[in-house]
């Protein structure tokens, strides 16, 4: 089966005028700008399959919502390709409209004077639902977000979470098989995040949607996605599953034992190192790319020695990620 | 037929806006009737001292200034309060969703104007009625007068709906421009005459005016009304209606066109 | 001293800021020219036109534009950010301010540079120096003590109807509607003898929106019509200190209207 998004060498570059410092500078610049090219996205190439979900993940500014809106037909790309569920986004922009759905954070596209429901309904015009299934699809929506309890509200009334629920279910009414997420649960509390969260699953395992998301919430990442794709500086670092992005960037794990026996002599095991050792307390770690995963670490180490009392740490994937962007921007640096 | 289903929901987003927020109703109406209220007993206390002045004589300077206040109804909406407008959506980045839709962005900014504007003239009407029954308006003199006025402030209010546009256009080029905008408005509302008639003003401003197209959306239908426009020379002003018409069409869609580039290689 | 050193410094930062939207300003600036153009036109034509309106000579008519004008302009210049608050208000920008610790209302006012008022100053000088270089009156220093008082008095009551409009919108967004329409109302009604108006008409732009102190009286007792205006003489000629006792006034209710601030929803 062909993949629901493809992406191959996609760049994009702009153009932006710098502003020179001080009083004199603005003036110049009033008069003569001095313009500069940023390179937000550079040789970009991934897939996502039907039916699977994908976290585009990056530290702040490096080209996720610029890889989105070209996605979605909004932008158009320097140099490079496209195609959602086989459009080309940006040169068949109404065509692709109709195969996807976007939330862009916190911006809205609902109706503001008007009740949820009013925009619910322009929207099924626009994409020609039939009311029957729009009827269905609305019920399916309240089951899984509880939307009825402030769909009758105006949208200016909404808190912050009713209204980002509210868009979800207006981007899917048109029943996309491919969705784009852009930090969907920004600012959310952690009761609607966990909704938002299910109904996405919902909507990838049942519905058998396609769904590209962009998140800084690691949690986020760890119960929906299985694989990632990690940009930085507009470039592709990382494209794989989540267990690839633990080995790739330390999964730092400890193995923490006691000793039934003090004085029993310890060493490292293969792949694992002894990272201290003070009378009964010993801690392994990982050693080189060899090592095995926490749970055949643990294994080996009640094997090879008698212990009283045994603990595990797993870095979870904040660390990882923190490890990852730290390692992307040393690279970067040394480059 | 999904054309026109969709083509009614854009159509009735603002009167729906209204009809949910009653206070902006009773604002409305408070608002029109002073303002009809003080600019005829203005009117009428500057010709207090004035015989017929600039060809127009005190009930056709009535008559004038208070079917400008009608007719400026027609599109003087609290637009802002929907945050429907090109310049709010500039502003919150929204935007991008007018352009993620299978709806193109003029079609639903024309739908949406119409919708708007038909709204207005359901309060023109009903405040020309009441004005024309407790006398401070004059009828037109002439079946045939009304049916050229008809068809010029038809022809009018569509110029205007492209001036208006035009103006939200400006947004997607320059985000911190209100102040330029109010200018703007300001200019269509003194070019068009909503101010006050154009005929008083030196012979040097209306040749300027003919230039440009504010004049065309209010002081040519409402001359037509007084009568200070005579019919003999209605056909030569309707001429002139359609031909803004057509220019500021071709100059509105081109605008649409680079609108539309600019939020392609910007991003919106 | 140091919050005039802050006012100062901010205002400077501000003003570079606007230099920083290159087309704005320019488009600013060009526009600024047909905006002259056109206010000069809409000010002098009605008044030659209806010679002797109100009983008053087309000369003395012309001091009320041009004080209503220059008023205007010293409003938007210094205190003009009042005007429209409720959109920020709507964005919670309010709430920001509340953090800060300098007075919310010298914040508002600090919000940016009036570009514009540059173009409202310059056409308000033009009108001025026009209507007292056709002005038939003795120009003694009392007479120009009260003008100044006069325009001074007229800037600080359309503040006071302006801040009176933003403590309403710190509870009613929708306020802003009403702050538009008295934009167009004292654009409209500020510049005529209001004599001409039928007595209850003059009355309400006279004791409900007080508009007529903003320029009417003032030119009315410099030109020796203050006895005709259909108010009290004391009343017309106390206009300059009103507009003071108005402005200290929308002040304490804005005080009053921010310490029942509840905050914008979400």
């Amino acid at each position: 089966m062909t993949a629901s998004i493809e992406v191959r060498g996609l760049s994009r570059t702009f153009h932006t005028t710098v502003r020179r410092p001080g009083f004199t500078g603005v003036l110049r610049s009033l008069v003569n700008p001095e313009r500069v090219e940023k390179h937000a996205v550079s040789d970009i190439s991934f897939d996502v399959a039907p039916g699977e979900l994908l976290a585009l993940l990056g530290p702040n500014g490096a080209g996720k919502s610029t890889t989105i809106k070209m996605l979605t037909g909004i932008l158009t790309p320097t140099s490079g390709e496209a195609r959602v569920a086989g459009v080309v986004p940006y040169r068949e922009r109404e065509r692709n409209a109709r195969n996807i759905g976007a939330v862009f954070g916190q911006r809205t596209q609902l109706w503001w004077d008007l009740p949820v429901r009013e925009s619910f309904s322009i929207l099924r015009d626009i994409y020609e639902v039939p009311k029957a299934e729009h009827a269905a699809r609305l019920r399916e929506f309240d089951e899984l977000l509880e939307l009825s309890s402030f769909w009758d509200t105006r949208v200016r009334h909404l808190s912050l979470g009713q209204r980002v629920r509210c868009d979800l279910a207006a981007a899917l009414l048109h029943d996309p098989p491919v969705v784009f997420l852009d930090e969907p649960t920004i600012g959310m509390d952690v009761v609607v995040k966990e909704q938002v969260r299910e109904f996405l699953r919902y909507q990838v395992a049942e519905r058998g949607r396609t769904v590209l998301l962009t998140t800084h919430d690691m949690t986020e990442v760890e119960r929906l996605a299985e694989r990632v794709v990690l940009v930085n500086h507009g470039r592709l670092v990382l494209d794989g599953t989540l267990d690839e992005v633990r080995r790739g960037f330390g999964s730092t794990w400890q193995v923490r034992a006691t000793l039934a026996d003090p004085h029993t002599p310890v060493g490292p095991l293969p792949g694992i190192a002894l990272v201290s050792h003070d009378g009964p307390q010993v801690v392994f770690g990982p050693d080189g790319p060899a090592a095995p995963t926490v749970h055949q670490a643990l294994k080996l180490v009640i094997e090879r020695y008698e212990v009283t009392g045994v603990a595990v740490d797993e870095a979870d994937l904040e660390d990882v990620m923190r490890a990852a962007y730290a390692e992307v921007r040393a690279k970067a640096e040394a480059a | 037929m999904t054309t026109l289903t969709y083509a009614w929901r854009a159509a009735r987003v603002t009167p729906l806006g209204e009809l949910y927020t009653p206070p902006r109703i009773t604002a409305a109406l408070l608002r029109l009737t002073v303002q009809v209220v003080l600019v005829a007993s203005l009117w009428h206390g500057l010709y207090a001292q004035t015989g017929t002045t600039a060809g127009l004589s005190r009930d056709q300077a009535v008559t004038f200034a208070v079917l400008a206040v009608l007719a400026s109804r027609l599109r003087e909406l609290d637009q802002y309060a929907g945050r429907d407008s090109v310049a709010q959506h500039m502003y919150y980045g929204t935007i991008v969703y007018w352009y993620l839709r299978p709806l193109s962005p003029h079609r639903y900014y024309a739908l949406r104007a119409l919708g708007e504007q038909l709204y207005g003239l359901a309060w023109a009407l009903g405040g020309y009625t009441v004005c024309l029954a407790a006398g401070v308006v004059v009828p037109p003199e002439s079946a045939s007068v009304a049916g050229v006025f008809a068809l010029s402030l038809f022809l009018g209010q569509w110029v205007l709906h492209y001036v208006m546009l035009l103006i939200d256009q400006l947004c997607f080029w320059t985000l911190r421009n209100t102040a330029a905008l109010l200018i703007l408005i300001f200019a269509q509302n003194l070019m068009s005459g909503v101010y006050a008639p154009l005929w008083y003003f030196p012979h040097w401003f209306l040749t300027l005016s003919s230039f440009l197209p504010f004049q065309a959306t209010l002081n040519v239908p409402l001359s037509l009304y007084v009568g200070r426009i005579p019919l003999s020379e209605a056909g030569f002003q309707l001429g002139v209606q359609a031909g803004w018409l057509v220019a500021l069409r071709f100059l509105t869609r081109f605008l649409w066109r680079r609108a539309a580039r600019r939020v392609v290689s910007q991003g919106g | 001293m140091n919050a005039v050193r802050i006012v100062w410094r901010v205002t400077q930062l501000n003003f570079r800021a606007q230099l920083e939207y290159r087309t704005e300003f320019l488009m600013m600036i060009a526009i600024g020219a047909i905006w002259q153009v056109s206010v000069i036109v809409f000010a002098t034509v009605l008044l030659t036109r209806f010679a002797g309106m109100g009983g008053w000579d087309s000369s003395d008519v012309l001091l009320i534009p041009a004080t209503r004008m220059l008023a205007h302009g010293l409003f938007v210049l210094f205190l003009g950010r009042v005007h429209g608050l409720g959109r920020h208000i709507q964005e919670g920008k309010i709430d920001a301010y509340l953090l800060r610790p300098m007075p919310v209302y010298r914040q508002v006012q600090l919000e940016h540079f009036p570009t514009n008022a540059i173009g409202d100053l310059t056409v308000a000088v033009g009108l001025m120096v026009g209507a007292l270089g056709r002005s038939h009156l003795d120009w003694t220093p009392g007479r120009i003590a009260y003008l100044v008082a006069a325009v001074l008095g007229g800037m600080l009551l359309e503040a006071a109807l302006f801040t009176v409009v933003a403590s309403a919108s710190l509870r009613f967004p929708a306020a802003d509607y009403w702050g538009r329409w008295l934009e167009e109302l004292l654009g409209t009604f500020g510049s005529y003898p209001l004599n001409v108006l039928p007595r209850a008409v003059g009355g309400f732009l006279t004791y409900g929106l007080p508009l007529a102190f903003v320029a009417y009286f003032p030119a009315a007792v410099l030109t020796g019509h203050g006895h005709s205006t259909g108010a009290p003489y004391w009343l017309a000629a106390a206009s300059p200190f009103l507009g003071l006792l108005a402005y200290l006034a929308s002040r304490w209710l804005w005080r009053w209207a921010l310490g029942h601030y509840t905050g914008v929803n979400g």
